[in-house]
């Protein structure tokens, strides 16, 4: 592809982007109730983290109540920001409506991502100023060292990236299933436990977080989310290389799919 | 001068689960499933030249819209050749997708949520038009299809009608040399209808672009097309002009008579009196019994005429008699 093509095709899909951010932006009830449910969990859990402190129960990594209460927004924040691109590729194919989508000249999939992908954007500029605004408020100031949460900031963006291609793979598989929820819901839990986001990684037994190290979801919620705990820029590398790395696997196993559809394609009609 | 499409023994067959009945059959399928062919598509060849507007009818399964998919390189064809303006639809298909427009009447391309002014904005993106002849385009589809009015509004909050303008808008702002057009009347009002087949034959002699326009409803084949293909079970049936289609398969004629007196008195063979009221009569002349002139003739000769009118019966009729003869054909075959 010349440079040219290149810079043309990528106006296209940058297009689709801000249009879809633009309906995100109008759709308001969609990110209240978002930014709703970020306070609800991060009240919920700066409460229980105050009692398990309180009680000494528990040390996590020395971070204390404002640390974890931040390391909850930063991994609700990734993931909250991220449209179900899967649900919007599966009523697609549902309905027969993807034949109108494979009409114009741009690839279906890479439409897919890039509306999804302006919409997540969106998402991240308002809710990242509200769930820090919440977590300031509940964990009563900034964490030990707020150094850490620049380096957050662009980890989040990819991982939200990575979680956009990752759904979108999800999506492609109701060419072969019809419904993907089932494999959402599992994808779903998966990065929740083994992502650690509601409960950072080094709480959980050696043997999960060994298992964890073998998944995407550590680099995707766990390693922009211990960034709260200090200002660590080698772990921030780590977890960078980490996610252009799964990002790159994720993408590939999404083209390989997108070919493999493609095939499968019989829309209905006659 | 090269056909705007081609293709050539075109077959498309589709692989679809057989259901299992009952539980039992159900749980088998889980693990043994039975699937059989559906031919959609069978040994279909047929050309279009530049600038021709065809109408593409037939009955409900019978292969019309698997086959505008697969011109328009949404599917793959099982077997046969396909060449849509040089090129490979199925292969090609991005390359086509410059070239062609290609509206679904039971499915939006718009942006729902977008104003239609948006959508046309997004789409010079996506089909690359320079900015001042993409405003040029738009501005004077926007008033040929009179919806300036309503293409600030999401197109969500439109009437089917204003939609199905808008649709068709977006479908021409790149200038596309084919437009396929699938049921593009469906669901519309009688107004609706003739306004958009009216445009659609502006659209096909200003822009000079082919036109293949799939419907059941034969006013749209009269108004917009000067050729019929009729396809039957994925067989072409007939492949025709539409006045040689009238021709040939006109067997009978309508008869409209106003006269001073109340009620006509007539009384030949091969003339079938219909519905009609007070002063007003309505015949159907069976052309094979008793030609049009002699019925005329002795109409003038018994009453005072004040209006009189010979029409072809309606197109629906004509369709419905090609679709007959092809079941008997099938049926002594």
């Amino acid at each position: 592809m010349t440079a040219e093509r290149f810079a043309r095709s990528s106006r296209k899909y940058a297009a689709l982007a801000l249009a879809s951010a633009r309906r995100a932006l109008a759709e308001r009830s969609v990110l209240a109730g978002r930014a709703i449910f970020l306070g609800v969990i991060l009240f919920i859990f700066a409460r229980v983290w105050e009692t398990v402190l309180a009680q000494g129960a528990l040390q996590v990594a020395g971070a204390g109540k404002p640390e974890l209460i931040w390391y909850l927004a930063v991994t609700e924040w990734c993931l909250l920001s991220v449209p179900h691109v899967y649900l919007a590729i599966e009523a697609d194919v549902r309905s027969g409506d993807i034949a109108c989508r494979l009409v114009r000249p741009v690839s279906y999939v890479g439409a897919q991502l890039a509306e999804a992908l302006g919409e997540t954007g969106l998402r991240l500029l308002v809710l990242g100023p509200i769930g820090a605004a919440i977590a300031y408020a509940l964990a009563g100031g900034w964490p030990d060292d707020p150094r850490g949460l620049w380096l957050a900031l662009p980890l989040g963006v990819l991982s939200s990236t990575l979680a956009v291609f990752s759904t979108a793979a999800i999506g492609l598989s109701a060419f072969w299933i019809v419904d993907t929820s089932p494999i959402y819901w599992i994808w779903q839990k998966l990065a929740f436990v083994l992502g650690g986001l509601l409960l950072p990684l080094e709480l959980f037994p050696d043997w999960l977080r060994a298992l964890a190290r073998f998944s995407p979801f550590p680099a995707m919620l766990w390693g922009p989310g211990r960034m709260a705990f200090g200002f660590a820029p080698g772990a921030a590398l780590t977890t960078l290389v980490e996610l252009l790395a799964w990002g790159t696997v994720v993408a590939v196993g999404l083209a390989w799919l997108s070919r493999f559809a493609r095939a499968r394609l019989t829309v209905g009609g006659g | 001068m090269p056909p705007a499409l081609a293709l050539e023994h075109l077959r498309k067959t589709f692989r679809v689960p057989e259901r299992a009945h009952g539980l039992a059959g159900s749980l088998r399928a889980l693990f043994a499933r039975r699937t059989r062919e559906v031919i959609a598509v069978d040994d279909l060849s047929f050309a279009i030249a530049p600038g021709e507007r065809v109408a593409f009818v037939g009955p409900n399964g019978a292969g019309k819209s698997t086959t505008l998919k697969i011109l328009s390189g949404i599917l793959q064809p099982s077997a046969g050749h396909v060449r849509v303006l040089g090129l490979d639809p199925g292969r090609e298909r991005t390359r086509l997708a410059y070239r062609i427009g290609v509206v679904f009447g039971q499915r939006s391309q718009l942006w729902s949520h977008l104003p239609a002014a948006d959508t046309f904005d997004l789409l010079a993106r996506i089909y690359e038009l320079e900015p001042a002849e993409y405003r040029r385009r738009r501005d004077e589809l926007v008033a040929s299809f009179e919806i300036e009015r309503v293409i600030e509004q999401p197109v969500r909050q439109l009437s089917l009608g204003e939609r199905m303008r808008c649709e068709l808008v977006s479908s021409l702002l790149h200038r596309p040399e084919i437009l396929f057009l699938d049921e593009p009347t469906i669901g519309l009002d009688v107004v609706a209808k003739a306004t958009i087949r009216d445009l659609l034959l502006e659209r096909g002699r200003v822009d000079g672009c082919t036109i293949l326009l799939t419907s059941h409803d034969t006013g749209d084949m009269e108004g917009v097309c000067e050729r019929v293909l009729v396809i039957h079970h994925g067989r072409l049936l007939l492949d025709r002009s539409l006045d040689r289609l009238r021709k040939g398969f006109i067997a009978k004629k309508r008869v409209s008579v106003v006269t001073e007196e109340a009620e006509l008195r007539i009384d030949l063979p091969g003339v079938r009196r219909l519905p009609g009221a007070s002063h007003r009569t309505e015949l159907e002349v069976d052309l094979d019994v008793i030609g049009v002139e002699r019925v005329v003739a002795a109409i003038v000769a018994g009453a005072r005429v004040l209006d009189l009118s010979v029409e072809d019966p309606p197109m629906e009729e004509i369709v419905s008699a090609i679709y007959a003869g092809a079941a008997r054909a099938e049926l002594r075959a």
